[in-house]
């Protein structure tokens, strides 16, 4: 049997963010009408340290066991209640929030109607709140061993940082060789460092370090479990080899994109007309030479190839443009007497020293254009014989208005950087989601830049979106800090409002293991019934929604709780009063 | 066909005064801010953009770049420090060279080794005449004033005028420019009040001083030629038209000095950079006025017998402008600025008859 509800409630003013659409004063002394509700008060601020202390006075004075507070958006302060919550000694989820501010006094004009909006709102939730029930927060053990995936720039800075912080790493990658992208360029943009010289140290380091398991031409085959204890089996040759780890950081970058399919660039067809990741061979070699073996006197650069255009990716690559600048420097050093081009859409030179880069390119007797990446891409054709150079490039020239035929012996394209065939097969091993792109998403675009909605599993380097070597860099060591922080816990806090079936219930339809989006419930043969991981579990509710035979229980949203809620919400303080 | 981007074009327009062409990252700040572009004449921008690309064509065919008359308003707001005014006066050189039949404009351009021997040869050839003629002053003032009436007629008809037909072939023809008939007389009016005012200028940011005084050069400079040439103001007894010597050579020395110590000074855009095109006319048409004016003055004194030198280093300024600078040197400017109104003229009749503006 439950206790009787003793109810506290709190409308909160927010300064006159709230109180000067609604009439607090009115509010509160007409909710202290209802039966159960034992406190109602109004305070200019709730969230303040003198709120908070109220409340928790409230509780030890007046044995409350249920709180209310209407207020802003839970997003913001729910956490700051729980956590008077547990000062006051009640469990925290014996509290409800109305939003009062983003969903009432921010977006009404009617002080009136806004006032008995308020009303409803916080009578849903006093509904609510009284079949709430004591949840206990649990954790889970931290397995200290990590797997990293890919062994690029990322994936080698990442295992580095863990490793030498004296934890395991297991590091597999399904080439023959480590370094990745990187490994094939010659210099970085924009200082113009040797990316041998940082590399190589690093590969060395990571295949004689101690606390890293290397695998080499290995692929992974799917991962259980959760956070703290994951585990999989890899496949190298022939072998399966088992492997156990508390976190998972997934750097398995990204490919160049294939210009063979833009017709107006003839790339296949014409010999001198080659991609960025093959010119940086050349440079690499040190020998930038035409099909036929002579010194280019004319070399275009062409941006955006596969980027920025509906056609084919519509985001930008965002290293491209800085790439070609540092072309046309290496280009101008290597062929002092050259004339070089730079056909461009727009010039993306954000981030440190790029804008500078650009501005020292441009004094080096650099040609500018400017196309329309969107109608108006420039085509390449091969040069009559009358003309002293190999090919003549159309391109309609935005700053001049006029279409012009730029001369080139070479033609490097810029080409985009997209995703690989297989970010899938990975997405779906791991558990992380996908863009449209097929780049991994991150759990927060802007506060959780490396972390996924897998807790436990993180993105690196440019798996997630295309990125130069600093930004993969910061997101491995980003990673790696939040991953040794959970390790030196030792243990992790999981989700307490989580789904649960009632196996007398359950029919064994499986129509909640096809919606789960955290691929928390797994079917049970023998009793044949659906039982949900509440490790992985988020507590999302999609599984209680669909359930056909209402076997499921979503903890803290309960169907008593919600059409309580509902019925509060629908109801007017004389209706409750009377009831 | 298209227009052949040809980057080396900018390395021929350094002869010309050109020095830096990577700043301009075409914010159209300078377009914005001029006081005479206009619709269908958009300028310094889209030059200074044709300029960069090396649209040989794009260049030729446009008569915007002596539309401006260097106030210099372009350059003292350019967000860049990328000088469109000095760069407009660089295509307004090089375009001198492009509308020149005979190529000697370009090759003084280029080689300051040619210019100095074409001066050099003038001088010659001055002093042989002197030496025929016994350095007897009448007879050397006679050839003198006989010299002055060939050397215009010369310039004029075989130089100037295929030239500025060359212009008009180039902004006109080539450009496909279809202006009514009567446009084509309205506009000389247009040209002729120009010739004489220049008032447009009287538009730019530098304010009226400046018009005036280049007005009272221009009005000057025409007065004594006019003076000298068809007066014959050396050998007249005429005391109006001695006096009216006086005045306009005066006229021309002092106020070409001025403008000499205002290229010295370099307080404005307009004086900050000289090429030594700039020098050359600046100081030649002081050379002229003063070199005149003391000639007068010693045949009123009676002294001039003995001081013919100097009616010869007159004679030697005369031949090396008339010859040298007036059909190849920055004079050119004058005259192709006013029939650029002139065609510009034409080419706005035929946008508005397109509807284009």
């Amino acid at each position: 049997m439950m206790e009787e509800p003793r109810i506290g409630v709190y409308v909160c003013w927010c300064g006159t963010n709230i109180a000067k659409m609604v009439d607090v004063e009115h509010v509160s002394k007409e909710l202290e009408k209802l039966p159960d509700v034992i406190i109602s008060r109004d305070y200019k601020y709730m969230c303040s340290d003198p709120g908070q202390d109220l409340i928790i006075k409230d509780i030890k004075e007046n044995n409350l066991n249920r709180i209310v507070v209407s207020a802003c958006s839970p997003r913001i302060h729910e956490l700051t209640f729980h956590k008077a919550m547990e000062k006051a000694g009640l469990n925290p989820y014996l509290f409800e929030m109305a939003n009062i501010r983003e969903q009432d006094s921010w977006v009404h004009t009617d002080r009136k109607e806004a006032t008995e909006k308020a009303k409803s709102l916080i009578l849903g939730a006093i509904n609510k709140v009284r079949w709430h029930e004591a949840l206990e927060k649990r954790s889970v053990d931290i397995n200290p061993d990590t797997l990293i995936i890919g062994g690029g720039i990322a994936g080698l800075t990442a295992a580095l940082e863990i490793a030498d912080a004296g934890k395991k790493v297991y590091l597999v990658e399904k080439t023959d060789k480590l370094g990745g992208h990187a490994a094939n360029i010659d210099l970085t943009f924009p200082f113009m460092n040797s990316v041998q010289q940082m590399l190589n140290p690093k590969i060395e380091k990571v295949i004689n370090h101690p606390n890293i398991e290397l695998f080499l031409e290995t692929r992974i085959d799917e991962a259980f479990g959760y956070v703290g204890n994951f585990e999989t089996t890899i496949k190298k040759e022939n072998e399966e080899i088992q492997l156990k780890f508390g976190n998972i950081i997934v750097a398995t970058g990204l490919k160049t994109f294939d210009p063979g399919g833009i017709e107006n660039y003839g790339y296949g067809k014409l010999p001198d007309v080659v991609t960025s990741s093959e010119f940086e061979r050349m440079l690499k070699e040190g020998k930038i030479q035409t099909n036929a073996g002579n010194d280019p006197r004319h070399v275009a650069i062409i941006h955006c190839v596969g980027s920025r255009n509906s056609d084919f990716h519509e985001y930008c690559s965002r290293t491209c443009c800085m790439t070609a600048l540092k072309y046309a420097n290496q280009l101008r050093s290597a062929l002092p007497e050259a004339n070089i081009y730079e056909a461009y859409a727009d010039m993306m030179a954000f981030g440190k020293g790029c804008e500078e880069l650009y501005l020292a390119t441009s004094r080096k007797n650099v040609t500018f254009l400017m196309f329309d990446q969107k109608d108006n891409l420039p085509k390449i054709r091969k040069a009559d014989s009358k003309h002293n150079f190999e090919m003549l490039i159309e391109i309609n020239d935005k700053l001049s208005g006029v279409t012009v035929d730029v001369p080139a012996d070479l033609v490097i394209l810029m080409v985009a950087q997209e995703a690989h065939e297989n970010a899938k097969e990975v997405a779906h091993a791991v558990g992380v989601s996908m863009c449209g792109n097929a780049f991994y998403i991150e759990k927060h675009p802007k506060l959780d830049p490396v972390a996924t909605t897998t807790d436990g599993v993180y993105v690196v380097g440019s798996c997630q979106a295309p990125k130069d070597i600093p930004d993969s860099v910061s997101q491995a060591r980003a990673a790696a800090a939040r991953i040794l922080a959970s390790i030196s816990f030792g243990s992790v806090e999981v989700e307490v409002t989580t789904a649960v079936v009632n196996e007398d219930l359950c029919c064994g339809c499986q129509t909640c293991i096809n919606v789960c989006p955290y691929t928390a419930i797994s079917y049970d043969e023998e009793k044949q019934v659906s039982v949900v991981n509440e490790i992985l579990c988020k507590g999302c509710g999609t599984c209680g929604s669909t359930c056909p035979t209402g076997a499921i229980r979503s903890r803290h949203f309960t169907d008593q709780q919600i059409l309580s809620q509902i019925e509060g919400l629908l109801s007017t303080v004389l209706e409750l009063e009377e009831a | 066909m298209n227009q052949l981007v040809n980057p080396e074009l900018k390395q021929e327009l350094l002869k010309y005064g050109l020095k830096e062409w990577n700043d301009c990252f075409h914010c159209g700040n300078c377009t914005a801010i001029c006081s005479l572009t206009e619709q269908g004449f958009l300028f310094p921008r889209k030059g200074i953009r044709a300029l960069q690309l090396g649209l040989k064509q794009s260049l030729a065919g446009s008569t915007d770049p002596w539309l401006c008359y260097y106030c210099g308003e372009c350059t003292e707001t350019c967000p860049r420090d990328a000088n469109p005014a000095e760069l407009m006066m660089s295509i307004r050189r090089y375009l001198t060279k492009v509308y020149d039949w005979t190529g000697l404009a370009g090759l003084f351009y280029r080689s300051k080794l040619a210019l100095f021997i074409g001066f050099i040869l003038v001088l010659i050839a001055v002093i042989a005449v002197g030496y025929v003629k016994h350095f007897e002053t009448e007879a050397l003032m006679k050839f003198g004033h006989l010299f002055e009436q060939l050397v215009i007629l010369a310039v004029f008809g075989l130089i100037l005028l295929p030239n500025i037909f060359h212009m008009f072939w180039l902004t006109i023809v080539k450009q496909k420019v279809k202006a009514p008939i009567s446009a084509y007389i309205t506009g000389i009016w247009h040209l002729i009040w120009n010739v004489f005012t220049q008032n447009r200028s009287l538009k730019c940011e530098t304010g009226s001083f400046r018009w005036f005084e280049h007005f009272l050069i221009v009005i000057g400079y025409i007065s004594l030629l006019f003076v000298t040439v068809f007066l014959n103001w050396f050998s007249t007894t005429n005391t109006i038209i001695i006096w009216l010597g006086y005045i306009v050579g005066g006229i021309v020395f002092v106020f070409t000095f001025h403008f000499i110590i205002g290229r010295l000074n370099k307080k404005r855009e307009v004086t900050k950079y000289s090429h030594p095109s700039d020098w050359l006319f600046v100081i030649w048409l002081f050379l002229l006025g003063f070199t005149a004016f003391i000639v007068r003055v010693l045949i009123d004194t009676n002294l001039i017998d003995n001081n013919l030198w100097l009616y010869i280093i007159h004679l030697i300024v005369i031949a090396q402008w008339g010859i040298l600078l007036v059909p190849f040197g920055k004079w050119t400017h004058f005259l192709y600025r006013s029939f650029a109104i002139y065609f510009a003229y034409l080419k706005k009749s035929a946008l508005k008859r397109q509807g284009a503006i």
